[in-house]
C-alpha cells in the first residue's frame, strides 16, 4: 500500500535540495532572460515574413514560449544529478533504511523533481504569459496541469537514466547529448514545417514538442503546423507514465547492492 | 559541450537557414559554422574562472602559493591553461567548419590565413580566460561572482555576430548593444574567420587589433589580480 504522506517527505526533501545548486538556479534565470531579450529579439527579425503566417504569431512569442519549456526541461533533469551526488556522499544506503518503500521513494522523487523545478520556472513562466498575452484562461490551465505532468515525467527519465547507468562520467555524457538532441529535435526552438524531413519525423514524437506546443496552445497561440491539444497532452501522460513506472521498477531492482561509481 | 555544439551547427543551422530571410543571409548555415567555433572556445576557455573563484574560497591558493613557482609564473600559467583549454576544445569543431566550407562554399584558406585565424582564435581565448579569472576574482561571494558570471557570459554570447550579422544587430537593438556587439572579441574573431573562409563580411585590421586589445588588458588585470589575492 503507498502512503501519500511517506510520498511527500520525500518530495518535500528534494525541494530543500534544491537550493543547494544556486550556480544553476541564478545561470539558468540569467540565461533564460538572455534568450528571451537578445537572442529571441533579434532572431525575431531575421526571419521570413511567411514564419509568424505559418506559426500564427510572431516568431518571438513563438520562441519565448519555447525557452520556457527548455528551461523546465532543463531544470528537471538535474535531479540525476543528485542522485549521484547522494550516491557519492552514501546518502543512498540512507534513504533505503528509511522505512518508506521503494514506489513511494521513487514516486516522491519523480513529484519532487518535478514539482521544484515548476515552482522555480513560474515567475518566469508568468512573465512569458504576460509578453504573449492569455486569452483563455481555462485553456491555459489545462495545459498548465499537463506541464506538471511533463515535468514529472523529465523527472522519471533522469532517474530512470541515472539508476540504469550508475556511473556519473557515463551518466553526464549521455545527458548531455541527450539534452542537446532532445532539444533541438523538438518545436521549442522552431516549428516541424521548417525542418528537414529526417528531424521532422523525430520531432513529432518529442515530449518536448508536446509540452511546447500545448502550452502555445494555452497560451492562444493557435496554428496549423502546431501538435494538436488532444494528441499533444494523451502524448505527455503517456511520457509520465511510461517513466515514472520504469523508474519505480528499476529503482526497486537496481537502487540496492552498490555499484555506484 | 561538443555535442551541444554539434547540435547547434546539424540540427539548429540547418533549420534556421530554411527560416531566415534571404536579404540578410546567402546561407545560414555556411554564416553560423565558423561562429561555432567560437562559442566552443569562449565556453571552454570561460570555465577556469569558476574553479579559481572555487580555489579562492576554498582557499587552495594557499597551496599553490607553496610550490616552488614564482608567483607571476603561477599568473601566468593559469591564464594560459585556460586559454589552451579554449584552444584543445575549439579544434574539433575548427576543423568542421573547415570541411563545411571547403565542402559547402569551396574554399580553403591559405597557410597564413590558416595562421591568422589561430592567433585570432588564441587571442580570443586568452582574453576570455583573462576576463573569466578577473571576474572570479574580484568577490569572494559566490552568488555574486554567479550573477556576475552569468550577466558577463550571456550579453558577450548573444550580444555578438556568432548568430546574426552586425547590421542586423544595429537595426534591431538599442545602440549600447550594438556597439557591444561591434568591439566584442567574439564577433571580431568570428568575422575575422568568417572573412577568410567565406569572403564575407571584409577583413579589417581593427578586428585583430581588438583582440589583441582584449588579451593584453584581460590577460594582464587577471595576472595582477590573482597575484595579489593569493598572497592576502
Amino acid at each position: 500500500m503507498i502512503s501519500l504522506r511517506n510520498i511527500w517527505i520525500v518530495a518535500e526533501r528534494d525541494l530543500r535540495t534544491f537550493l543547494n545548486f544556486k550556480f544553476m538556479l541564478i545561470m539558468r534565470a540569467i540565461w533564460f532572460l538572455a534568450q528571451i531579450a537578445l537572442f529571441g529579439v533579434i532572431v525575431n527579425k531575421m526571419l521570413k515574413p511567411d514564419v509568424e503566417l505559418a506559426i500564427g504569431t510572431s516568431y518571438f512569442n513563438f520562441y519565448a514560449a519555447g525557452i520556457i519549456i527548455t528551461l523546465l526541461y532543463s531544470t528537471t533533469v538535474f535531479i540525476g544529478y543528485d542522485i549521484y551526488e547522494e550516491a557519492d556522499h552514501g546518502v543512498i544506503e540512507y534513504l533505503l533504511s528509511l522505512p518508506i518503500s521503494r514506489k513511494e521513494l521513487v514516486l516522491g522523487r519523480s513529484i519532487g523533481g518535478g514539482l521544484r523545478s515548476s515552482l522555480y520556472v513560474s515567475p518566469m513562466l508568468l512573465f512569458v504569459l504576460y509578453l504573449i498575452g492569455v486569452t483563455n484562461p481555462l485553456q491555459f490551465l489545462v495545459a498548465f496541469v499537463s506541464l506538471f505532468l511533463f515535468a514529472f515525467g523529465v523527472a522519471g527519465f533522469s532517474i530512470t537514466l541515472a539508476v540504469s547507468i550508475k556511473s556519473s562520467d557515463k551518466f553526464d555524457i549521455l545527458l548531455g547529448v541527450v539534452n542537446a538532441l532532445i532539444v533541438r529535435l523538438s518545436t521549442t526552438l522552431y516549428p516541424t514545417v521548417y525542418m528537414p524531413q529526417y528531424y521532422a519525423a523525430i520531432a513529432q514524437f518529442n515530449p518536448l514538442t508536446f509540452a511546447a506546443d500545448l502550452f502555445r496552445w494555452g497560451a492562444g497561440i493557435e496554428s496549423a503546423v502546431l501538435t494538436p491539444p488532444i494528441s499533444a497532452a494523451l502524448g505527455i501522460v503517456l511520457f509520465f507514465s511510461f517513466f515514472t513506472f520504469l523508474g519505480i521498477i528499476l529503482h526497486e531492482r537496481r537502487l540496492e547492492g552498490g555499484g555506484w561509481h | 559541450m561538443l555535442s551541444m555544439s554539434l547540435a547547434d551547427l546539424f540540427i539548429m543551422a540547418v533549420v534556421y537557414t530554411r527560416m531566415v530571410n534571404p536579404e540578410f543571409f546567402e546561407d545560414y548555415f555556411l554564416f553560423f559554422s565558423p561562429g561555432i567555433t567560437m562559442t566552443a572556445l569562449f565556453a571552454a576557455a570561460f570555465m577556469i574562472g569558476r574553479e579559481i573563484n572555487m580555489e579562492i574560497r576554498r582557499e587552495i591558493s594557499h597551496y599553490m602559493l607553496s610550490l616552488p613557482i614564482k608567483r607571476w609564473e603561477l599568473a601566468f600559467g593559469r591564464v594560459l591553461a585556460g586559454g589552451l583549454r579554449g584552444m584543445v576544445y575549439m579544434t574539433p569543431l575548427l576543423l568542421t567548419t573547415l570541411l563545411v566550407t571547403f565542402v559547402l562554399a569551396n574554399n580553403a584558406p591559405s597557410l597564413w590565413q590558416m595562421l591568422v585565424i589561430v592567433l585570432a582564435l588564441f587571442l580570443v581565448s586568452v582574453g576570455t580566460s583573462g576576463a573569466s579569472i578577473t571576474l572570479a576574482l574580484s568577490t569572494t561571494s559566490f552568488e555574486k561572482y554567479v550573477t556576475a558570471r552569468g550577466v558577463v557570459y550571456y550579453l558577450l554570447f548573444f550580444c555578438s555576430t556568432v548568430f546574426y550579422p552586425l547590421t542586423l544587430i544595429q537595426s534591431v537593438m538599442p545602440q549600447p548593444f550594438a556597439i557591444i556587439a561591434q568591439y566584442n572579441p567574439l564577433s571580431c574573431g568570428a568575422d575575422l574567420a568568417r572573412s577568410f573562409l567565406l569572403g564575407y563580411p571584409p577583413l579589417e585590421p581593427v578586428m585583430l587589433l581588438d583582440l589583441v586589445i582584449f588579451a593584453l588588458i584581460f590577460a594582464s588585470l587577471a595576472m595582477f589580480a590573482y597575484m595579489k589575492i593569493v598572497q592576502k
